[in-house]
């Protein structure tokens, strides 16, 4: 009759050795095979993209060859993800410390016009028609990257002190300079209109430049022969490495992702969430700043629509590239495959004739599927981790 | 197993009565702890019966278990022979059970009328029929004598947490009710509204109505209840006539405990005072003053909304401080957020650590050295090998059981969760080390290890804060104790050789003044029967 009294701390005990046994020098540090190293690189939740990429990769080479072709690689499908990817890139750290930036089409889009002021005009129309002028950066293309970067950081700037300052929900002030920027590269543009055409060779290199376009290297799958490749798709590949490093390496990578796994904790740990989440979105304008001057050397001209809609691509790639919606995960690495991933979906689409307005669709639901996936596989995880906790 | 079994509750006498509600051998156990452990005991209609016992003795476990929120592991709830099992809260209230938490749900866009009426509103066809629920309204107002104290109109929005409470009281008085629970009714009550709610109580009482009343102001449970039960550490104590015992009993009751060999505390303080405190104020501080030297271990010990998380916050500049001072050795320091205060050389593990003190899906190794990595660069590079050998270095010292540095710190148990956050301020080398509820919801082993732990690093010269509601953990570390109530100090004592009784005297100051005050003026006045 009294048993359960006996049976209580009997239980007690049981949970108590829930934890693995320890106490010994912590195991398994040292000791990795090379193989595990390079999982370990690409990261275990890529892995699965990667398989993936080269599934869909297979499947379009099998329905369309010339996907392998040096010009399909080179031309349309390395240069069309440059765009998406770098602003993947930037909404990478902003979505892994728990935040949102709709925001990106339209920096890219006032980047754009104003890069283009700048190297045609040598000065930059400001709202209300004053005019800034920068006559020393006139046909630079360095300065011109510089201004569109600079534009790029200083919208997101604006996004910062929004999210921080006037305690808006991320998604809504963003929202809302998706639309003002967009309204704002009409009034930095002169009278309204495209600022073009940019011609100045160097600048327009950019778009079209090769490297390595000697190279003896034998066509494949047909279609013209090698011809290099592209100065954009190096320019992505270096953002890429430039932004891993930041998130993977640096203090600041840190702050990211303990803001983004528990702001109230990372507070306590003495983090400064106003000044990290201002530079995080500085970060994420650069690299929008960044493609709206590669937009401009694409199309030569500074047009105030030149980003329009590129957000919708960026975000779906950062969420099918592994980032969690409530913050904390995510990788460059995994965005980077997402983005390939994407671009792949498009340009196999496009080879196969299937028209703009499906591929809009194919889009849209691979947003849904991606995070419905991701969220299907971290209630799989949970539900294993309470078993093992109950069985212990 | 039940029907053979019987109750060892001393004041419970054989009741063949109709509708006393039997609660036979409850036992309910959450990892590392037992809530409740073998609860006996009777509650008859036409008494109040008042739940008494320290924090986290189970009463509000043995509350949700009334309300159906909970489900016990053992044991039986039972009215005239019917047993009673709930699996939600819905079921509790059908069969007469209504359990009023301190803060009720009240929906802040609709009037005092339609929140009373929630989910029973009259209707005339598909329209609300306000006619008739001003009516009925008004009615049970003026019944109960509110009709002053809740005004009709008042949006949910509006109302003061004495009021969110008579909406919840009236909602359940209309309905069909046997068993009434209040669970601290009165901790923000003004006198007045204590003696409405009395009245009410009363009134209820002699209408045959069960009250069960939980709350640690013992001079209101001396004015109102009948009986009371004391638990303690999830066990039922005592079951006596209100009448028969002093506040001095209950006291004791609710403390009565050994103190274990967990404690093992080597004094070595010093007399150099590392914090100072000088009159600090802030929304819930009214003037707090208090020094800490090196090496020693000062307790903090009151009841739940004494102010003490709140002032380890407002220190490490979490919480906006309004006036007063704070002194690192000596010299004046300003903290306007928390990487001030770490910057002055204060460590800060808060009381809840899953929400305020890790991130749990992030590793070992990053939480240990998360306060200080900006330390551990080189061009803004991560230093990872000096990273992994500073975190290997605390992580081995505080014996973390984990499979390896990389691992996820929500894979770890409690214990081992805390020694990550106490590894994080240990790698910070602070002076002062804040530590709000060490040990809980942790086990009993892992406990020890951290007192063991807590005294070590005094010795070594750190000034330790301890905040706690567990008193014997206050009494078996600290060097000297500081009680507080209601956003004060209310007394110092030291801490080898005080008792208990001492603390928890100090720690109700207050009501046990208001409660002298209280017979006074009913000596006077004669209100209260």
């Amino acid at each position: 009759m009294t048993e359960t009294q006996q049976g209580a701390p009997a239980n007690d005990d049981g949970t108590a050795a829930a934890v693995p046994s320890g106490g010994a020098p912590l195991p398994g540090d040292q000791d990795v095979s090379t193989l595990r190293r390079v999982i370990n690189t690409v990261g275990v939740d890529n892995l699965s993209l990667l398989f993936a990429l080269l599934a869909i990769v297979a499947v379009v080479v099998w329905l369309q060859p010339l996907f392998l072709s040096w010009q399909n690689l080179m031309n349309s499908l390395s240069q069309s993800i440059v765009i998406v990817g770098l602003l993947a890139i930037g909404q990478t750290v902003v979505i892994v410390a728990g935040m949102l930036d709709i925001s990106v089409g339209s920096i890219a889009s006032v980047a754009s016009v104003t890069a283009a002021s700048a190297i045609v005009l040598g000065g930059i129309t400001l709202p209300g028609g004053f005019e800034l002028p920068l006559p020393f950066v006139q046909g630079s293309m360095q300065a011109g990257i510089l201004v569109g970067i600079l534009t790029g950081m200083g919208l997101g700037l604006i996004n910062g002190l929004v999210v921080t300052k006037l305690n808006v929900n991320p998604i809504i002030a963003t929202l809302g300079t998706l639309a003002a920027f967009a309204g704002l590269a009409f009034l930095v543009a002169p009278d309204g209109k495209p600022v073009g055409v940019v011609t100045q060779p160097a600048f327009t290199w950019l778009a079209t430049g090769r490297l390595f376009p000697e190279l003896a290297i034998p066509e494949l799958a047909g279609g013209r022969p090698w011809t290099g490749i592209p100065i954009l798709f190096l320019i992505f590949v270096l953002v890429a490495v430039i932004y891993h490093i930041i998130m993977k390496y640096t203090d600041f990578g840190r702050t990211v992702y303990a803001i983004g796994g528990n702001a109230v904790a990372a507070r306590l740990a003495g983090i400064n969430l106003t000044r990290n989440k201002i530079a995080m979105y500085m970060l994420c304008g650069a690299t929008a700043g960044l493609a709206g001057v590669l937009l401009t050397a694409r199309t030569t001209s500074g047009n105030p629509i030149n980003g329009v809609g590129f957000e919708l691509q960026a975000i779906t790639a950062v969420f099918l590239g592994g980032a969690a919606t409530t913050g904390g995960k995510g990788t460059i690495v995994g965005t980077v495959l997402a983005v390939l991933l994407v671009g792949v979906l498009n340009n196999g689409m496009n080879l196969l004739g299937v028209g703009t307005f499906y591929q809009r669709v194919a889009l849209g639901v691979l947003l849904i599927a991606a995070v419905a996936l991701a969220q299907w596989r971290q209630a799989r995880a949970e539900r294993a981790r309470t078993r093992a906790a109950a069985a212990g | 197993m039940t029907l053979t079994a019987t109750p060892e509750v001393p004041a419970a006498e054989p009741n063949g009565g109709s509708g006393v509600l039997e609660i036979r051998n409850v036992s309910k156990a959450f990892p590392n702890v037992q809530a409740l452990d073998d609860v006996s005991l009777d509650v008859r209609p036409g008494e109040v019966l008042a739940f008494l016992g320290e924090n986290g003795a189970g009463k509000s476990t043995l509350l949700k278990i009334l309300s159906g929120d909970y489900q016990p592991d053992q044991g039986t709830l039972s009215i005239d022979g019917e047993g009673l099992r709930f699996s939600n809260p819905r079921e509790a209230r059908a069969a007469g059970i209504r359990v009023i938490y301190q803060e009720p749900e009240i929906i802040p866009g609709v009037d005092v009328a339609e929140n009373i009426f929630a989910g029973e509103l009259p209707r005339r066809g598909p329209f609300l029929d306000r006619g008739e629920l001003n009516r009925r309204v008004d009615a049970e107002l003026a019944e109960y004598g509110f009709e002053q104290a809740l005004p009709r109109h008042r949006m949910g929005g509006e109302l003061s947490s004495a009021q969110r409470q008579l909406v919840e009281i009236m909602r359940a008085v209309k309905s069909k009710m046997r068993i009434l629970a209040l669970d601290e009714p009165t901790s923000s009550l003004t006198e007045e509204e204590v003696d409405q709610l009395f009245t009410l109580v009363r009134r209820l009482r002699a209408e045959g109505v069960a009250i069960i009343y939980v709350s640690h102001r013992l001079h209101e449970i001396m004015r109102i209840a009948d009986r009371v039960a004391i638990l303690r550490d999830g066990r039922l104590v005592i079951v006596e006539q209100a009448a028969k015992m002093t506040e001095d009993d209950v006291v004791r009751n609710m403390v009565g405990r050994e103190l274990g060999e967990v404690f093992d505390r080597h004094r070595a303080g010093t007399d150099r005072v590392v914090l100072e405190a000088q009159d600090i104020r802030s929304d819930v501080h009214h003037g707090v003053s208090f020094d800490i030297r090196a090496g020693e271990i000062v307790g903090f010990a009151g009841l739940i909304g004494a102010g003490r998380s709140e002032l380890a916050k407002v220190i490490f500049g979490e919480m906006p401080m309004t006036g007063g001072k704070v002194l690192i050795e000596g010299s004046q320091v300003r903290i306007g957020q928390p990487s001030d205060a770490i910057k002055e050389g204060i460590g800060f593990a808060p009381e809840d650590r899953k929400r305020e003190g890790l991130v749990l899906i992030r590793s070992v190794l990053e939480n240990a050295t998360l306060a200080i990595i900006g330390r551990l660069t080189r061009f803004r590079i991560v230093q990872r090998g000096r990273e992994r050998e500073i975190g290997r270095q605390y992580v081995e010292r505080l014996n973390v059981r984990t499979p390896s540095l990389d691992q996820m710190v929500g894979k770890l148990s409690g214990g081992n969760q805390q020694k990550v956050v106490l590894a994080r301020w240990l790698a910070a080398k602070p002076k002062v080390l804040i530590l709000d509820e060490p040990t809980r919801g942790i086990d009993v082993g892992a406990k020890a290890e951290i007192y063991r732990l807590i005294d070590a690093l005094a010795n070594e010269g750190l000034a330790i804060m301890l905040i706690s509601s567990e008193l014997p953990e206050v009494l078996g570390m600290s060097d000297r104790i500081i009680v507080m109530q209601g956003g004060r100090i209310t007394g110092e004592l030291p801490g080898p050789g005080t008792t208990e009784e001492q603390v928890l005297e100090l720690a109700m100051h207050e009501h046990l003044q208001a409660s002298r005050a209280a017979a006074e003026a009913a000596a006077r006045g004669g209100e209260d029967e």
